[in-house]
């Protein structure tokens, strides 16, 4: 916290060993939130970048007022929000490459390599709607509060107590074997 | 255990990594796109994920690269990274001896203005368990030797050892658990290069021969390779392919108006020396500079301060950066130069029995080259320093001269007069936004 704060007066001043300090520190946590929430790594290296690029482009203009990361967590969460909205748009699922998480069906422009642990999590999570498989993502790998999830989603506390409850137990039920009660 | 721990624990213990060249590419992006923001702030870059998605592009590619394969069946030796440099790293360390040559040159002018025109030879020859052997001769540009010396760094001795045979003098300085371990991580061998390298944004030069060897090359040009030095850096290493070990390296530093330029080769593995090697043998008519073993400034911030309280006292103000070289030259001149302080600190030396004037000298030099040694100890423990002294002088008492995070929540701070306060991240952004640009 204290460090982002320097760094983003780094940033603020043009200084790219600031900007690399930055993008080094949270490339990965992003990466891995965006692939969880969508299951699907292409779609998310592309939405991580776009977090990176708009953010560097804003450096005159950036104000920081909480953290950091839950800066770049919700420019994250927002931009997968509009890419799941211009698929079903376009009336896409999103799940036509059957090998979703394979190197070899990416092509050699690859960005993320993703453990085996996080490929069948990603698969199990996939599973589950949209709406609680953000709630827990939030919860477990960002480890925001329900009352912080519940303002992002603009939902009860209760109904966001709700979706984790129930995206929890069908997330065990699929992992079934992976998790142990 | 609560009923969502496993779950938190996968979530936990799941990872990926992310591919380096395709990583560099992302962090381009970025910076075009920060220096793009003011021409054209509406307009986000394509990117070089969504040029590689575009079908026609992949096509483009593709052709391109069956085009080159066709034409380069008579010149390709390979392309992309064979070789991972981290093993290069874990090769160096399992050689327990190794010998190479090393040759340099320094030109232009330091920072404190003194004109440099010098070439360097030196034999290095490193052991994992008794330490350094460097001797090292220095020559002007018409071939004349300046300086001839050898030097050892003895780890079971905790001491360094210079051995000068034009003065028939030798000098040796005491070095604690810290120091010595400082030096050793310093010392510039193939493997700090390779481990600072692997620091660095990086780019393969690919596959070549050099002196009938196939090698692979890899190549740095990122400021962080300098540590706390500021100027700019061209770092080469070439790897014999078959046995993962260096070859050759090079490097180029641009500091300031002085360039730097030094090529390791010749490198022997595993040779076979007597740990007599390692001994210095110091003839009998050799006298020691000091009487007793001089002894290196602790690694503080106390050090630091008196180095700094002695240069603003004598130059009025502080050297510009913390570097070796800088700091060398910054105490050489105030030693040797023709400065009105150097030849006051002369005046006062006129007349001292050898050995007093030794200690004076030393009294000047030690504590300004601990700002350094502090700085460097900073720097390798990550302690995140910045330092200031090209811009902040002994009359900026609200200005940050120096600071390193002293814990997870705090930094220390110097300020131009020299006091010193500990302050929050936030205290110290909004000081450090104030300093002048």
């Amino acid at each position: 916290m204290m460090e982002d704060k320097l760094l983003i007066v780094g940033f603020k001043q043009g200084r790219r060993e600031a900007l690399r300090q930055i993008y080094d520190k949270y490339k990965v946590e992003m990466l891995k939130l965006a692939v969880v929430l969508l299951g699907e790594v292409n779609t998310a290296e592309d939405v991580v970048h776009d977090v990176f690029v708009k953010f560097a482009q804003s450096a005159h203009r950036f104000k920081l007022t909480g953290s950091l990361k839950s800066y770049l967590a919700t420019s994250v969460v927002n931009r997968v929000r509009n890419c799941r909205r211009d698929r079903l748009r376009r009336g896409e699922t999103g799940l036509e490459t059957p090998d979703r998480f394979a190197a070899s069906s990416r092509g050699p422009q690859q960005w993320a390599i993703l453990d085996e642990q996080l490929v069948r999590l990603s698969d199990a999570l996939r599973q589950l709607p949209y709406e609680q498989r953000e709630v827990i993502c939030c919860h477990m790998e960002l480890d925001m509060t329900f009352r912080e999830i519940a303002a992002l989603q603009r939902a009860s506390l209760n109904t966001i107590k709700g979706r984790y409850r129930y995206g929890l137990e069908k997330l065990r039920s699929l992992l079934n074997g992976e998790v142990t009660r | 255990m609560k009923p969502a721990d496993d779950i938190r624990k996968l979530f936990k213990d799941a990872g990926l990594r992310v591919e380096s060249s395709a990583d560099e590419q992302v962090f381009e992006d970025m910076v075009q796109a920060q220096h793009g923001a003011d021409e054209n702030p509406k307009r986000v870059p394509d990117g070089w994920r969504r040029t590689m998605r575009n079908p026609i592009t992949k096509i483009a590619i593709a052709a391109g690269i069956v085009i080159a394969c066709t034409v380069g069946l008579f010149l390709w030796t390979g392309t992309g990274s064979g070789i991972a440099l981290a093993d290069v790293l874990t090769r160096i360390q399992q050689v327990s001896v190794y010998m190479y040559q090393m040759s340099g040159t320094a030109s232009g002018q330091a920072t404190t203005g003194t004109a440099i025109d010098q070439n360097v030879h030196a034999t290095i020859l490193l052991s994992q368990e008794c330490g350094m052997k460097m001797t090292m001769e220095m020559t002007d540009p018409n071939g004349t030797t300046v300086t001839y010396h050898e030097q050892y760094i003895l780890p079971h001795k905790k001491s360094m050892i210079t051995i000068m045979p034009k003065h028939k003098k030798y000098m040796q300085i005491e070095l604690d658990d810290t120091q010595l371990e400082n030096i050793q991580k310093q010392n510039n061998d193939p493997g700090t290069m390779v481990k600072q390298i692997l620091e660095c944004e990086r780019e393969s030069l690919g596959k070549s021969t050099l002196d009938g060897i196939a090698v692979e090359g890899f190549r740095t040009t990122d400021p962080a390779y300098l540590g706390s030095m500021a100027g700019e850096v061209d770092a080469r290493i070439w790897v014999d392919v078959k046995t993962q070990l260096p070859v050759r390296t090079e490097i180029d530093m641009q500091m300031g108006e002085m360039h730097m330029h030094a090529v390791a080769h010749d490198f022997e593995w595993n040779v076979s020396v007597d740990a007599d090697e390692f001994e210095p043998v110091i003839p009998e008519d050799y006298t020691a500079l000091s009487s007793t073993p001089l002894k290196m400034p602790a690694t503080s911030e106390e050090t630091a301060l008196r180095g700094l309280r002695l240069a603003a006292d004598l130059t009025g103000r502080y050297p510009e950066q913390l570097d070796v070289m800088t700091l060398t030259l910054y105490t050489e001149k105030l030693v040797t130069g023709d400065t009105p302080v150097a030849q006051k600190l002369r005046k006062n030396r006129a007349g001292l029995e050898r050995e007093e004037n030794i200690a004076k000298i030393a009294e000047t030099i030690m504590p300004i080259q601990g700002i350094g040694i502090f700085y460097r100890f900073l720097t390798a423990e990550r302690k995140d320093p910045a330092y200031y002294g090209e811009i902040v002088c002994p009359e900026d008492k609200e200005l940050v001269l120096m600071r390193w995070k002293a814990s997870d929540s705090e930094y220390r701070v110097i300020f131009g007069d020299l006091h010193a306060e500990t302050v929050t991240a936030e205290t110290l952004a909004e000081l450090e936004a104030a300093l002048p640009k």
